[in-house]
């Protein structure tokens, strides 16, 4: 894979043949993946979900030393006022005393709508560099600029030499894409093409052998852990506690990078990933251009999926036995705390919705703390999440459905299947909330999730979250839901339709020939 | 003339961490704050969520509500529709959320990929003709303006899709516009304060945001007597309409805050609507008296240890006129700087400097214009230069900052404690508290001297 000679990526729908509405099992997911009708597949009725541009904006918002140029008219971006506390709090637990979240929006109107967009996209990367002196000028590029045309690649070019900071172009017009992960590929795109270089190291008088000696043998032990915003700064520390007992040395990226340790990105001597989602288009890149290995597999939530996480990367070292003592001592332990606890979940049913891969692994961890999953939503589907889905038992009696929030779905089904917990991504639980269940958070950026340690708190908030759930259930009695009692008569996937046509019935009715073989199966693994 | 400085006052300049969403999201927030309205949003995937996120945590976690925010229909087009029209996409998402959801009036706003390649909203609607409820279309895309313009073209739109010209007024029935929801984080707590006083003075009051009211409150608009406007920004086309098209006239007065603002404000209702001097009287020696039996607990404490504060204020321009006089004037504190957030004209900041209080002796603060977050650091330097040698400073010290969550590093740099009262104020849940009236006025200084007092 190299788009880099590209001004952006392909969006996922071409990449991967990403889809973003099906309801069935896991056979018939794989088989409308194969055939390539999961992403023909859309909706009659749809609520608004999410964009690349405001996903974009998730990873962007963390960059040290930074200011985010949010391109577009006046509401572009605005999502950012959530994060201004919680950013400046994160940023300072990587690097302390650092500068809360900064964004200027270009603040398009009519009259640029027509003659254009760059003269004030110009000012506001001038005005970003003489008022904040940043290392890195990140300019989101919405919409309408898209639209119109605007060609920010050269007004970045155009001022490259004015100005201090590295200015980063980043395409992630919300239009371009219905995967939202497509934003993924905008930002690592960007950060590969400006910030991740190969170091120049100057020719010195004399040449310190020893020293380069003891910097290849450093690289040699270093992995890059690709970090997503979605975990916090206790999961870091978990998976670098868990790979320094392989005397291994870890440096996190993108996440919270700077100029600087962006530029250290290819003195490693790994790259791994902790979600397939997220990384495969700038961990095969770096494969392709600068050789450097990477494992792209599975997520290191819940036991099953931490020890398959961990053998992989101490079988690139060919530390497996060593591997092998740590994950036996430390299930050992992580079991012998939650063993008390499985009192509290026994026969409890949990319904999961949110990210593909993380809904499967905590699906699977829950299912370790002795609850009985029925069945989980991703927000889109793609093969990445296939290893971790090897790793869940019973898999193929599970309710698989697919879609970006689209809640009136998730709370049709949840009414149906009844479960005891919900598993939920932020954005629906509003709604779900009025179902009177004890809403789980995914995922938070404060808590732990990962790893042996992610694995208890998970378990300890759990048992606090099921003890009570008054809150939601006085919610239920008194706050009507929007929809229409005769919703609930439907099937959840009464409004999925293929081409245009709506789903007869049973799952999805796809009937079109294999298009799409090249869709490999498999999750890739270049060692 | 440096760079920041020629971008700093000029409207439509870009915006250093913008205190507005877009037409949009005014639009889709003044929708929320309505009961049981649905909008339809025909726009990318990501318009409705994003606002809808600013909005939630802006507002002080306003949330979805009862169409869920996160959860609006919407026509999230991509690629394909913007290439060949994306009026069928729309047609089909009005007649699917019609079959699923259950509201009152449902409402088709635009985002501005739709806007940009003409889809007519308009057509579409008239198109559909067995709506279970009232349908309208109002074209709201982003690059139309600001927060409050969406606010004033989604009233616009409702009060011309929902009234008729009457030719009858109801009599002592007002209509209140300016108080612009989740732009103002404490929007409903302030309608009902004032629908409260207005009601004590036997006036029926259409806040169509308040407790209590669904859209028939929009529907009786072109009845009332009069349209009390509280903002020199927003509202006004609203007002403007039902003047015009409706035959209701506009009465502008300040918005707010305390007791003597409260007190100028009931007076002008009254005045304007002839009502009886000793009724006017009767309600203010009721409410000062109690006003003051609350505000008098602070005596103690406020002479005892010196609660008086040096005042920084950044607020929009509502708000940063009418705290600046209450600072002043009722808490006699010092008001050292005023920003005032709100992208203006230079018309319509003469208008806004003309709500400061400028007679008596009383100390007035420097008030700025500015729309750049990064603004009011430079404005503070520019007010405050303190005399000092090389012992002695004269610093802005005991002070005070009440602006939004943007200006923690502004109080952090002069080490000053801030109370969040404009938007956005990621930092406080905001429920039924109101900061205009009576009640709210004691709400605004229970929690100034709560904040002063927290670490005692």
């Amino acid at each position: 894979m190299n788009h880099l000679q590209e001004k952006s990526p392909p969006v996922r729908e071409i990449r991967l043949k990403a889809g973003v509405a099906h309801l069935g099992t896991p056979e018939t997911l794989e088989r409308d993946l194969r055939k390539g009708c999961l992403n023909q597949a859309s909706r009659s009725f749809s609520q608004t979900s999410g964009c690349q541009f405001t996903l974009s904006l998730a990873l962007l918002n963390t960059f040290l030393r930074a200011v985010v140029i949010l391109h577009g008219p006046l509401g572009c971006g605005t999502c950012s006022i959530a994060n201004i506390g919680a950013m400046k709090s994160f940023k300072r637990l990587r690097e302390p005393g650092v500068e809360g979240l900064i964004y200027i929006n270009t603040n398009l109107s009519e009259s640029e709508v027509i003659g254009g967009g760059e003269g004030k996209l110009a000012s506001a990367i001038l005005y970003a560099d003489e008022e904040y002196r940043p290392e890195i000028i990140l300019v989101a590029i919405g919409c309408v600029p898209s639209l119109i045309g605007d060609d920010v690649d050269a007004v970045a070019q155009k001022l490259k030499n004015v100005i201090s900071a590295t200015i980063v172009p980043i395409h992630c017009a919300g239009f371009k894409s219905k995967v939202m992960a497509t934003a993924y590929d905008d930002v690592y795109h960007g950060v590969l093409t400006k910030l991740v270089r190969e170091k120049r190291y100057p020719d010195k008088v004399i040449y310190d052998e020893a020293q380069e000696q003891r910097r290849i043998i450093v690289n040699n032990r270093t992995v890059n852990v690709l970090n997503v915003t979605s975990m916090s700064r206790s999961d870091e520390l978990e998976l670098q506690r868990l790979i320094n007992s392989l005397d291994l040395d870890v440096r996190f990226v993108v996440c919270y990078g700077s100029s600087n340790s962006l530029s250290d990105t290819l003195d490693s001597a790994l790259n791994v990933s902790i979600c397939g989602t997220h990384d495969d288009y700038f961990l095969e890149h770096l494969a392709e251009i600068y050789k450097i290995p990477f494992i792209l597999d599975t997520m290191p939530i819940g036991p099953r999926n931490i020890a398959r996480w961990l053998f992989a990367i101490a079988d690139f070292f060919g530390k497996h036995k060593a591997a092998e003592r740590i994950i036996e001592e430390e299930e050992a332990m992580l079991e012998e705390a939650v063993a008390p606890l499985r009192e509290g979940f026994r026969g409890k049913k949990a319904f999961l919705a949110g990210g593909e891969l993380r809904v499967i692994v905590t699906a699977e961890l829950l299912s370790y703390l002795g609850l009985k999953i029925l069945g989980v939503k991703g927000h889109h589907y793609d093969k990445f999440a296939l290893p971790a889905l090897e790793q869940l038992e019973e898999s193929d009696k599970l309710v698989f459905e697919v879609a970006t929030q689209q809640p009136f779905e998730h709370v049709n089904l949840a009414k149906k299947l009844l479960p005891d917990v919900f598993v939920g991504h932020s954005g629906g639980n509003n709604l779900t909330s009025k179902l009177g269940l004890p809403i789980f958070p995914l995922f938070s950026n404060a808590a732990g999730y990962m790893g042996y340690a992610g694995a208890f708190e998970v378990a300890r908030r759990l048992t606090r979250i099921l003890s009570n759930a008054s809150f939601n259930k006085n919610l239920a009695k008194h706050c009507k839901l929007p929809f229409r009692s005769s919703w609930y008569e439907k099937d959840p996937y009464a409004y999925i339709k293929s081409d245009g046509l709506p789903i007869e019935k049973n799952n999805v009715a796809c009937t079109h020939e294999p298009k799409v073989l090249s869709c490999q199966m498999k999750p890739k693994r270049a060692i | 003339m440096s760079l920041r400085q020629a971008n700093s006052y000029k409207e439509g300049s870009f915006i250093d961490r913008p205190r507005h969403t877009c037409a949009l999201g005014g639009a889709l927030f003044t929708l929320r704050a309505l009961s049981r309205v649905i909008p339809i949003i025909h726009a990318s995937p990501g318009c409705g969520y994003n606002v809808y996120t600013a909005f939630n945590a802006g507002a002080g976690y306003l949330g979805g509500g009862y169409c869920g925010g996160a959860a609006w229909p919407s026509s999230n087009v991509v690629e394909n529709e913007i290439v060949f029209g994306g009026e069928d996409r729309l047609k089909e998402q009005i007649l699917s959320t019609l079959e699923l959801m259950d509201g009152d009036l449902y409402v088709v706003v635009s985002g501005c990929m739709v806007e940009m390649i003409g889809d007519d909203l308009l057509t579409v609607v008239a198109s559909i003709k067995d709506s279970p409820a009232p349908l309208l279309a109002v074209p709201t895309p982003s690059f139309k303006g600001n927060s409050y313009d969406g606010y004033d073209i989604i009233l616009e739109g409702l009060f011309e899709g929902l009234t008729r010209r009457q030719t009858r007024k109801e009599k002592g029935l007002l209509n209140i516009l300016g108080i612009v929801p989740g732009q103002d984080v404490f929007y409903r707590g302030n309608l009902s304060e004032l629908k409260r006083l207005l009601e004590a003075l036997g006036f029926k009051v259409n806040s169509f945001f308040g407790d209590g009211e669904d859209i028939s409150s929009i529907r009786r608009a072109a009845r009332a007597e009069a349209t009390i406007l509280l903002s020199d920004v927003a509202g006004q086309k609203a007002a403007s309409f039902l003047e015009d098209a409706r035959g209701v006239p506009t009465l502008k007065l300040p918005f707010p805050i305390g007791a003597q603002e409260t007190e100028n404000f009931l007076k002008g209702v009254a005045k304007a609507l002839g009502l009886r001097d000793s009724k006017v009287q009767k309600l203010l020696s009721f409410e000062n008296r109690r006003y003051y039996e609350y505000l008098e607990r602070a005596a103690d404490i406020y002479n005892d240890i010196d609660l008086q504060r040096y005042t920084v204020i950044v607020a929009d321009s509502n708000y940063a006129p009418s705290v600046s006089n209450f600072v002043s004037e009722e808490l006699g504190f010092v008001p050292v700087l005023t920003v005032v957030t709100d992208p203006l004209t230079e018309e319509k900041q003469k208008e806004v400097l003309l709500r400061f209080h400028s007679s008596g002796d009383l100390p007035r603060p420097l008030v700025r214009f500015g729309t750049q977050t990064s603004d009011s650091a430079r404005f503070l330097r520019e007010a405050w230069a303190p005399v000092s040698n090389h012992r002695y400073s004269f610093t802005l010290s005991p002070g005070l900052v009440i602006g939004s969550v943007y200006e923690r590093e502004l109080a952090e740099d002069y080490s000053l404690p801030l109370v969040t009262l404009s938007f956005p104020a990621t930092n406080r849940v905001v429920f039924q508290e109101a900061r205009a009236g009576y009640l709210g006025g004691l709400t605004l200084a229970s929690e100034i001297f709560t904040t002063l007092v927290s670490g005692r």
